[in-house]
């Protein structure tokens, strides 16, 4: 019986297998072998040089850094303050829809015209936003300069918790009212019906929102390519923007595949004690 | 469309890989891809019309799409019976774009580039001209007309490998009512500019803006007797007290006198000309490709430019644009014909007519339209002692690392007021192990 | 609902949420204001909080410059096409990860969320070879393929799957259902919410992706919106009038589909199948 199910199971899998076999897998070979080159190219051996080169290259440190820093920034972010907006969201308010609406739209603009739009809006000679500030008789920001990671943190967050406050929705509507309900009747008040209800049965959304966070905040690279640069010197050199500029600035495709290599370890091994976590927390029903 | 399509099977025909082959290879797995084609073409040398039906593809700065060029382009098409296939990109998507092409063999015919001729001529992807220059150089003008400071940037060991598009120029644009209200002229020295500056500052205003982008710093440290590398001892920043000097200088506007503001970290450039515009900075350092936009934004401002500042020596940070043929070019002929064309003196002076920018043709600063005007004949004159502050660096291969690790050393002086001192120490070790590597 | 809210939590809640409306939806207006702003009144230094008069040629403009309709025909296509087969494969291959049992289950996943892992541009010039030797540089094909699947979508399944009651495959299957009929008739009808989420993010991510349609076309025609934009910027400086037009387009069909969506994953999902 249990045989049968597996072969379907496999059966359906098959093109998947296909499509990510060819369309990731064989790239994902074509870097690792990549990594053990050098040359404008990548057609030279070079053995282990780029991997001992990691070693050493301060640059990539500071940038491995800032990158954990700003996975850790936004992933918390989009899960406390997308969990609360979900949470708020989902009371029984007049308008709702329209709170939704709005504070998903961010998230359906594209990350390229949202970094446009932030750089022109913090300015801190040219930005609107310190012409409103110093119209209202406020104190003016140089945000950027002064704390750049966390104002693309903050950008970052923006644009994306409205996506986390839509999963989170999706996650809450999922549990049965049966669950509050009885507690109710057992005289539970509303924090401890969150705590000990809605918290646990949303893991496996929690569990979702948070790896694909780390994913995406290890991997970010337009709120350095297109609103700081990077700068000021190098204080918002996202890990893949180095990499992006290693590969295609200064032509090193061997290093950055090297350096891609170990970004993936490095994600994958994040994911797997994610998804360790996530199981000890996960409720069956 | 149909002839784009034959010519992938084609290309599909000579690798004779299918998806997979090609995918598991490396990087330059497909890279004869494009050469049966550039023997086809090679053949019939120098007459190139034969491929009537062609596509030529040509990959342009979306910046510099000028009617003038269009025009060319018409022309071009029509005698030759082939279609162009005008490609315009941004700087940092045209080099993306051009790279994943090499890497995979295919290959553009003729490429507008920000000074990567000698960077593709090293690699081997840039085709080397010389042999059309031999045959046309003396009918176009090459190398003769052209300003002498713009043929070592596309050498490579002996032979030339693009030819200059646009050339320009760093010098230092003021409001004119402004040093006149103060009653000031436009500096000379760095002490003039100090003292000028400490004078037009205040009521909003400061006397000078800089750029968060750090080419423009070296505008002082060629000024300062800077050498960025010297291809004979080896060193990078050369005389090192004086590459201090000038970058503390800087930092000293922002932090010390407080005659410019902290220039904000971005990947904009326009920063200082939209503070000109708006009368909050009374001078700042650009070239030409500001003039369009302050004209726009501020069309009542009195526009001055002024001859380059010096310290041990005037100078003034060179750029501009070359042109170069890729190596895997299916049609090379015709792509030289077409840089012939678009360097026509003619062509030159209508696109500088149509958006203010300046060529580097000899014959266009010589001629009445430019030493008649103002504006361009101040940059004329700025030419001869206008430099490229990469000469030597490039050739090392590492003038893309360098460069940024230059722009860290400059943005943590100008920024964060990191002593100039300090900041380059980090520079100098971190460049050593990168000239090493 | 369950509880009436208190006239003081329901104040508070409005509070809160017209705060963080006002957060999100203001600098969106700014950019509108852009999109209706002359040249000058962008490039402006004194930035101008909205424009003197409307500038609704801005839009015409677009299309004179550019063969922006074409930009638009390609990202629907595109986009579109991607979204339909996410919404075909993602939830089967999240179904089989849910509920079924095989061996190598958890490494074969593991291997797929792996593919979460590789940046666009990591893998970006292996597919331009591949896609080069097939022929379908610059056209939709190429730019569908390598994005018919993905693990986001595919992990999204998995998780909302995964909470529907094993009961309801067993009765069915009792009931003598083929696989793939279960799969249609009694998982797929449950997570209709989560569809609604996954085509739309889907969509919403295709719609604005920019660095393959920048490498994968080589004509202006096959460009899609994203990549067709970035004409309108000049060497030194964006023409924010056109840039933020070209925005407000870009962003018009991601609304549009939103709207259309949102009731799935408003009214929520129902667990019927169990007392």
């Amino acid at each position: 019986m249990s045989r049968r199910y597996a072969l379907t199971a496999y059966l359906f899998l098959l093109p998947a297998f296909a499509f990510f076999g060819l369309m990731y897998y064989t790239p994902i070979v074509n870097i690792i072998a990549n990594s053990f080159r050098t040359g404008p190219r990548a057609d030279t051996f070079t053995g282990l040089d780029n991997f001992t080169r990691v070693l050493s290259d301060q640059a990539v440190h500071n940038s491995f850094v800032i990158t954990l820093i700003f996975g850790a920034g936004t992933t918390i972010g989009a899960i406390v303050i997308g969990l609360a907006l979900a949470l708020l969201v989902d009371k029984p308010l007049h308008g709702r829809v329209v709170f939704r609406a709005a504070l998903l739209v961010p998230y359906l603009t594209s990350v390229a015209i949202v970094g446009l739009l932030w750089r022109n809006i913090l300015d801190p000679q040219l930005g609107i936003l310190n012409r409103v500030l110093d119209s209202a008789g406020l104190p003016t920001q140089a945000w950027l300069n002064t704390n750049p990671l966390a104002t693309i943190i903050g950008v970052t967050l923006w644009m994306n918790v409205g996506y986390t406050m839509v999963l989170f929705l999706a996650g809450l509507q999922g549990i049965p009212d049966v669950y509050h309900e009885a507690a109710t009747i057992d005289g539970a008040n509303g924090r401890q019906r969150f705590w000990r209800i809605t918290l646990p049965l949303l893991a496996p959304t929690t569990l979702f929102v948070s790896v694909m966070s780390v994913i995406s905040g290890l991997q970010a690279f337009a709120q350095a390519y297109i609103i700081t640069g990077g700068g000021p010197a190098d204080r918002t050199d996202l890990y893949i923007f180095h990499v992006f500029n290693v590969a295609f600035s200064a032509r090193d495709f061997g290093y950055a595949s090297a350096l891609s290599f170990l970004l993936l370890l490095v994600i994958i091994a994040f994911t797997v004690v994610q998804l360790r976590i996530g199981r000890r927390g996960e409720v069956q029903y | 469309m149909a002839n784009r399509r034959l010519s992938r099977r084609q290309l599909l025909r000579w690798t004779g890989a299918g998806a997979v082959a090609g995918v598991t290879g490396s990087f330059a797995a497909g890279c004869g891809a494009g050469a049966p084609e550039d023997d086809a073409v090679d053949s019939d040398s120098g007459s190139g019309g034969d491929s009537a039906g062609d596509t030529l593809t040509v990959y342009w700065n979306a910046g510099h799409a000028y009617q003038a060029y269009e025009d060319v382009l018409a022309e071009f098409e029509e005698e030759h019976g082939v279609t162009v296939n005008f490609q315009k990109y941004q700087w940092d998507d045209l080099r993306t774009r051009l790279l994943s092409d090499f890497a995979s063999g295919n290959a553009p015919d003729l490429v507008e580039d920000a000074g990567w001729a000698q960077e593709f001529a090293i690699s081997g992807e840039a085709m080397s001209l010389q042999k059309y220059i031999d045959q046309d150089g003396a009918g176009m003008g090459y190398p003769d007309d052209w300003q002498p400071t713009t043929l070592e940037r596309v050498s490579y060991q002996g032979e030339t490998y693009g030819i200059q598009l646009h050339l320009t120029a760093v010098l230092p644009f003021y409001n004119k009512a402004m040093f006149d209200a103060a009653g000031v002229q436009p500096p000379q020295t760095w002490d003039d500019l100090l003292e000028v500056a400490k004078e037009l500052t205040g009521d909003g205003v400061y006397g000078i803006a800089l750029n968060q982008d750090h080419s423009y710093a070296w505008s002082w440290m060629l000024q300062n007797g800077v050498r960025y590398y010297d291809p004979e001892t080896e060193e990078l920043m050369t005389p090192r007290d004086a590459a201090i000097e000038a970058l503390q200088f800087q930092a000293d506007l922002v932090h010390k006198h407080k005659v410019a503001p902290v220039p904000t970290t971005g990947t904009d450039y326009s920063g200082p000309q939209k503070l000109l515009s708006a009368e909050r900075a009374a001078m700042i350092l650009t070239g030409p490709w500001d003039l369009l936009p302050i004209e726009e934004t501020s069309p009542d401002l009195e526009l001055g430019i002024a001859p380059a500042l010096r310290k041990e020596k005037q100078a003034a940070v060179q750029a501009g644009t070359s042109m170069f043929i890729p190596t895997n070019s299916p049609h090379p002929d015709l792509a030289w014909d077409l840089i012939k064309r678009l360097t026509a003196l003619e062509v030159e002076e209508k696109a500088t007519e149509e958006t203010g920018m300046l060529m580097p043709r000899k014959s266009w600063a010589e001629s009445s339209e430019v030493q008649g005007n103002e504006r361009y004949a101040v940059f004329a004159d700025a030419f001869p002692y206008s430099a490229d502050y990469q000469e030597g660096l490039r050739l090392t291969g590492k003038s893309g690392e360098i460069n940024e690790l230059f722009g860290t050393l400059y943005q943590d002086v100008v920024m964060n007021n990191t002593p100039a001192e300090d900041a380059m120490e980090t520079f100098i070790s971190e460049g050593e192990r990168v000239l090493a590597g | 609902m369950l509880q009436r809210m208190s006239p003081a939590s329901r104040i508070v809640s409005y509070l809160l949420l017209v705060i963080a409306g006002a957060v999100t939806v203001l600098p969106l207006i700014y950019m509108l204001s852009l999109a209706l702003q002359t040249e000058a009144e962008t490039l402006s230094a004194d930035p101008v909080l909205w424009p003197e008069s409307m500038q609704f040629g801005n839009f015409q403009e677009l299309f004179k410059r550019a063969p922006f309709g074409n930009f638009i025909l390609n990202s629907l296509i595109v986009a579109g096409g991607i979204t339909i087969a996410h919404l075909v494969f993602d939830p089967l291959v999240g179904y089989v990860f849910a509920k079924y049992q095989f061996p190598l289950k958890n490494t074969i996943f593991l291997f797929l969320l792996a593919t979460l892992m590789v940046p666009l541009f990591v893998r970006m010039i292996p597919l331009y070879t591949m896609m080069s030797n097939m022929g379908w540089i610059n056209t939709h094909q190429g730019l569908i393929a390598p994005f018919l699947m993905d693990a986001f979508g595919i992990f999204l399944m998995r998780q909302f799957i995964q909470p529907i009651p094993d009961d309801l495959i067993q009765a069915a299957r009792i009931d003598g259902a083929s696989e793939l009929r279960i799969y249609w008739k009694v998982i797929l009808p449950q997570v209709k919410p989560a569809m609604a989420v996954l085509g739309l993010f889907t969509f919403v991510f295709q719609w604005n992706e920019f660095l393959w349609p920048l490498v994968a076309t080589t004509t202006e025609e096959m460009r899609t919106i994203p990549v067709g934009l970035t004409l309108f910027n000049q060497e030194y400086f964006t023409l924010w009038h056109l840039t933020a037009a070209g925005s407000v387009i870009l962003f018009l069909p991601t609304a549009v589909l939103f709207l259309l969506t949102q009731r799935y994953f408003v009214r929520g999902i129902t667990l019927s199948g169990i007392k």
